[in-house]
């Protein structure tokens, strides 16, 4: 005997009422593309919003029941489910609890490169008086293990770090046993461009569980180009340092940054091919940065970020097409915003936090033992501009720095929920509000969005990945994916185990 | 129609806004974001309409003109929607930020119904007890 059952309708009546949760919209390929205020999203037909907003919403239908698991209406068959919704709220805020996490340690201006891009002002590799000195090195480690975060990080940076090994030799031992008495874990990283490294310095780095962040920015052509030392050997310097680290700390101890220069713009695949060729997995495009000496020299390495974008797009359809060839590279923007697209999570990427990164997540100690909000406050600094400077290690305290009035301004202007032009912007979850940019560019830490290279960025960057996943390629997925989980990407026909 | 002041002879368009359906809050934040391309001037025609005169930052074909005009009829009412949809959820948006930030717990819900055992009640010496939470 044949069996059937009821349809759906009779288990359940449709709701008196459908009430909404707070979401925020825009339009996208012919769609109408939601986004919850804990950032899940979903695409829907033209018309859904104003169908929600009139309460004309079937239902039964299919788009009901995904708006309703996705937390953007409640009806009386459900409770809001507000402690659910709250705690994924609160779980894409977690990088604002903890305390900061990076502290970096400028331990020196001092450098023989001579960057057009160099964000801070060079100094002859021999003068002394632009290193930090032990008595600074000594209350910056205090204040950085003050943190409340158990998670820290040092950076080491200048200049050229190993230009200033000895600072470098004095700060680590102290900042470990600090951190060991404080019961936090210490991350170490030195950002060094390696022309000056030798085995001696790597044996001590390995020695002492020290990660190495280099910077190349391509093919030898456009490598010394952008970065001129004596000898204009700057890129086989770099490879030969990448090698001779990687030899001694291992694949995984060794990364590459890139700057993106005009001269950078149109050579987005053999920048990418080139990672390849140096056997990196990850690969960051990144814009030139409107600060300190790029200020001065941005006639002959500026450009609209308009072109940015295009290199970026470009420079991002042929890293899919490495991995799809085989080879695994992620593009680290890209793997930053689909964290926080595709996953329930935050990152820790100081650049693209609301509220604002800047002293929250990072702080900067210079050599000088002058204090600042970020790296990009420091670079501004070196153009005499000091708004961004919280205070000294010699004279302020934790709490001082983050209750004086250069911070407490900036924290005014770092919640994008709270700016002209990004309070009603369906991407405010997955982007920021950078007061330190906008006072740059702008002359306003607050900042005039439609006009904001900074918004253009991440709006076009954030919609182009949005194609993406509406378009929903199985490879392109799969590749996305294994960028934010680490994993590999499953190949097509293979049988998870 | 009178030309704006501020650009008599430039290109421009007009559109027509009916304020009883876009206030002027959304009104402006349309401007806001169009005022990188174009200069907005709003003249208010009487108590229920608005024209935006648009004129073009940088020179602008007819076509240009047209589709600006279409997109910000279409921004305007995106912007109308969004203060309807606020309207409808800010108080419990407020509460959602309440709970999602307070360390204290006093937000958060007790579960809903009553739950009991009737039986360990029962028990005057039982090792554990599940007591009613009807009193609530």
């Amino acid at each position: 005997m044949a069996r059937s059952f009821y349809p759906p309708e009779q288990f359940a009546a449709a709701p008196a009422a459908v009430h909404l949760l707070p979401f925020r919209f825009t339009r996208l390929n012919g769609k109408e593309l939601l986004v919850s205020e804990a950032g899940e999203f979903l695409f829907a037909p033209q018309g859904t919003v104003q169908s929600l907003v009139a309460e004309h919403i079937d239902a039964n239908s299919e788009l009901y029941r995904d708006l309703k698991a996705k937390h953007f209406v409640y009806d009386d068959s459900s409770s809001p489910l507000l402690d659910v919704l709250a705690t994924k709220v609160r779980t894409k805020f977690d990088h604002i609890c903890g305390g900061t996490k990076l502290h970096i340690f400028v331990v020196t201006l001092r450098c023989e490169h001579s960057c057009d891009y160099c964000q801070v002002s060079r100094r002859t590799p021999n003068r002394g008086e632009f290193d930090m000195s032990t008595a600074t090195a000594d209350r910056a480690i205090f204040m950085m293990m003050e943190s409340p975060a158990r998670e820290v990080t040092l950076e080491i940076q200048g200049g050229e770090p190993l230009l200033a090994f000895d600072v470098i030799q004095y700060i680590i031992p102290r900042a470990r046993k600090l951190a060991g008495e404080k019961g936090k874990n210490l991350d170490i990283v030195v950002c060094s461009n390696l022309a000056c490294v030798t085995d001696d310095i790597l044996n001590y780095f390995r020695d002492e569980g020290v990660k190495v962040s280099t910077s190349l920015d391509g093919p030898a052509f456009l490598h010394n180009k952008n970065r001129p030392r004596p000898g204009h050997d700057s890129y086989e310097k770099a490879v030969e340092g990448i090698e001779r680290s990687r030899a001694i700390l291992g694949m995984e101890s060794v990364a590459a940054l890139m700057t993106t220069t005009a001269t950078s713009l149109d050579y987005a695949v053999e920048i990418v091919d080139e990672y390849v060729r140096r056997e990196f997995h990850s690969i960051f495009l990144r814009p030139i940065s409107p600060y300190g000496f790029a200020v001065k020299t941005r006639h002959r390495t500026g450009y609209e970020m308009g072109r940015f974008l295009e290199f970026y797009k470009k420079g991002l359809a042929h890293i899919l097409k490495v991995n799809r060839g085989g080879y695994r590279i992620a593009e680290v923007y890209t793997q930053i915003l689909l964290t926080k697209i595709l996953t329930p999570h935050g990152t820790r990427y100081v650049d693209m936090q609301s509220p604002a990164g800047e002293a929250w997540n990072v702080l900067v100690y210079n050599y000088d033992g002058v204090v600042y909000a970020s790296d990009e406050s420091r670079m501004l600094a070196e153009m005499n501009d000091w708004t961004f400077r919280l205070g000294n290690v010699h004279r302020d305290t934790r709490r001082t720095l983050f209750t004086g009035d250069p911070a407490l301004r900036m924290f005014q202007a770092s919640c994008n929920q709270a700016l002209a032009g990004c309070s009603d912007c369906a991407f405010q979850s997955y982007c920021a509000a950078d007061p330190v940019y906008h006072h740059a560019t702008q002359g306003d830490m607050y900042g005039n969005r439609p006009t904001s290279g900074f918004c253009a960025r991440n709006m076009e960057v954030i919609r182009h990945l949005f194609s993406m996943i509406e378009e929903d390629d199985r490879e392109t997925m799969r590749i996305l994916w294994s960028w934010v989980t680490g994993e590999p990407a499953i190949q097509e026909g293979v049988e998870c185990a | 129609m009178e030309q704006p002041e501020s650009m008599p002879n430039a290109p421009r368009t007009v559109v027509e806004i009916d304020l009883t359906v876009i206030s002027a809050e959304a009104l402006l934040k349309t401007c806001h974001w169009f005022s990188r391309d174009f200069i907005c001037e709003i003249r208010n025609r009487n108590e229920h309409t608005a024209d935006v005169f648009l004129t073009p930052r940088s020179g602008a074909s007819a076509a240009d003109l047209a589709g600006a005009r279409d997109a910000f009829t279409t921004s305007a009412i995106d912007f109308a929607l969004r203060e309807r949809i606020e309207a409808k959820t800010s108080g419990i948006r407020d509460l959602l930020l309440a709970k999602a930030f307070s360390e204290s717990g006093v937000l958060e819900d007790a579960p809903e119904g009553v739950f009991s055992d009737p039986v360990e009640e029962m028990k005057p010496d039982g090792m554990f007890k599940i007591l009613s939470n009807s009193s609530r």
